[in-house]
């Protein structure tokens, strides 16, 4: 599903985020990639949108090699993969509706079906009743479960979790992993970014460490080890 | 789909215009200001060159005539000079209207009228008044006129004449001189005015730019609204610079009219007779900043 061919990203002047990391990760998994603050973990997840480029090596997403992907094509790849970001990243002018919306508005897709599908998807996440608020009225547990929806919404392959429970407490964290879990039950590949070790320790999945942009640990059943 | 997407786009902008209201209310302002100051600059212009031609038109050409010459004599010179090819028009002024004239603008002043009164006969001459068909060929008037061997003219001295028109050209050319450099100045600063407003605009939503993107909307889709929202602010800016322009107008048409009184100046009507060119030429070139404005700042800040 995802593969990392000996991948190097250096930022000016000279601050290696990674350097020729490996990595596979197959359809249906559900990886944690735990390390410490400014390793490279956000790094590696800006590559798999192609929000940043490598400077060597190869990205694999899907079997589509997005090592030198287009201007054009990156709306394309966004479209199939779901992200979920730390500070939610929602669009305040937009109701919760309209946010989820947007995701399948950009992709061109009818209205009947949005209507049909938006509120389906808000009832996954628990905010059918709240899906007209807008995000600065509700917690900000709810504006992460919706970012979960509108990630979900185009029934993405890949789900990219960077930091979802940051800015969360351990009630709204705890919510938030069992939504990622139960989408990952439905066959989608969950890429989880974290350094809250009670998270990690509790989902007992795969979990890659990165440490100063290198893989030191790939465990089949990890625990945060750092 | 392109349909869909555009009708997305057109809903997304008003959408955008009514949840950022105090913004657009901004911005619509600082587009009509800009557009105020156009208009005014364009009154100036207006004025301006219906002045220096109403004084053009001023200009005539007197010549005196021996008191004593025949009727018959001065409707043949007169005649004789309303052929050539650089009068416009001619008057003749006899010696009762000319005496007319003489009291009517002396009315006010008995000294005079009493000696004219003693004199007993009437002093003034007969006269022809020309008017040049066009200010520029006034020299080729006047030679014409030297030209003309007729003894019942008492003089001709249009030296005068020559002094004040040059004074005019003058002024008219240094007039036209100024305002294109103000109106130059002003335009521009105009153009960054907006320019920067809606660059503010558009800077408030940096933030939703990035979103869009990461969610994988297109360039295209994210730039579209704010450039339909740009043509919508252009579009009432137009309005409202026509809802206030002609209140304004007709609040200084009457002081205009005394200030100009005897030449035709009117604003109002200029303004009606080229609704179309003015008001049009201000949205094309409102909206043409606007989307300038727009496609740049999204360009500079959707690079995610």
């Amino acid at each position: 599903m995802i593969k990392l061919a000996n991948i190097t990203k250096i930022y000016p002047p000279d601050i290696t985020a990674l350097h020729k990391v490996n990595l596979h990760i197959k359809p249906g998994e559900f990886i944690s990639i735990v390390g410490q603050s400014g390793t490279g973990k956000t790094t590696l997840v800006k590559l798999l949108i192609s929000e940043e480029k490598a400077d060597q090596g190869k990205i694999i997403v899907g079997g589509w090699d997005i090592t030198a992907i287009g201007q054009a094509e990156i709306p394309i790849l966004r479209r199939q993969i779901g992200v979920v970001f730390q500070d939610f990243k929602l669009l305040h002018k937009k109701t919760l509706f309209e946010n989820v919306a947007f995701a399948l508005q950009v992709c061109g897709e009818r209205q009947r079906k949005i209507n049909s599908i938006v509120p389906q998807v808000l009832k996954i996440v628990g905010l059918e009743n709240k899906m007209h608020r807008y995000p600065l009225e509700v917690s900000g547990g709810e504006q992460q479960r919706a970012v979960i929806a509108r990630a979900l919404v185009h029934r993405p392959k890949i789900l990219l979790a960077d930091e979802p429970t940051g800015n969360l407490d351990s009630i709204n964290a705890d919510e938030i992993i069992e939504i990622l879990q139960k989408i990952n039950k439905f066959g989608t590949t969950v890429v989880l970014v974290t350094h809250n070790r009670e998270v990690v320790n509790k989902l007992r999945k795969r979990v890659i460490t990165i440490e100063n942009g290198l893989i030191v640990g790939d465990q089949a059943v990890g625990k945060y080890i750092l | 789909m392109f349909l869909l997407s555009f009708l997305r786009v057109i809903k997304f902008s008003l959408q955008d215009i009514g949840r950022n209201i105090w913004l657009s209310l901004i911005t619509v302002v600082i587009i009509t200001l800009a557009l105020f100051s156009v208009n005014l600059l364009l009154t100036v212009k207006i004025l301006t060159s219906a002045t220096v031609s109403a004084v053009k038109e001023k200009v005539d050409v007197s010549l005196y005539l021996k008191a004593e010459a025949p009727e018959n004599l001065i409707l043949a010179l007169k005649s004789q000079i309303s052929n050539l090819n650089s009068v416009k028009q001619i008057d003749y002024v006899s010696k009762e209207a000319a005496m007319e004239s003489f009291r009517v603008k002396h009315k006010n002043n008995p000294e005079v009228l009493r000696a004219l009164l003693e004199l007993g006969k009437n002093p003034l001459s007969p006269s022809l008044i020309i008017k040049p068909r066009d200010i520029n060929n006034y020299e080729e008037l006047i030679a014409s006129l030297n030209k003309i061997d007729n003894d019942i003219i008492e003089s001709r001295n249009f030296d005068d004449h020559k002094a004040i028109l040059a004074k005019i050209n003058n002024i008219a050319e240094k007039a036209n001189q100024t305002g294109l450099f103000v109106s130059s100045l002003f335009v521009l600063i105009t153009i960054l005015v907006v320019y920067n407003a809606v660059r503010v605009a558009i800077f408030t939503h940096k933030r939703e730019i990035g979103i869009m993107k990461l969610v994988g909307a297109s360039t295209w889709f994210i730039r579209a609204p704010f450039l339909i929202s740009g043509l919508i602010y252009a579009l009432l800016g137009v309005l409202l610079i026509i809802i206030v322009i002609y209140p304004f107008l007709n609040l200084i048409q009457p002081y205009l009219a005394t200030f100009f009184s005897g030449f035709e100046v009117n604003l109002l009507a200029y303004y009606n007779g080229n609704f179309l060119l003015i008001f049009g030429l201000e949205f094309l070139a409102a909206s043409l900043v606007n989307v300038l404005a727009s496609l740049i700042a999204v360009g500079k800040y959707s690079k995610v």
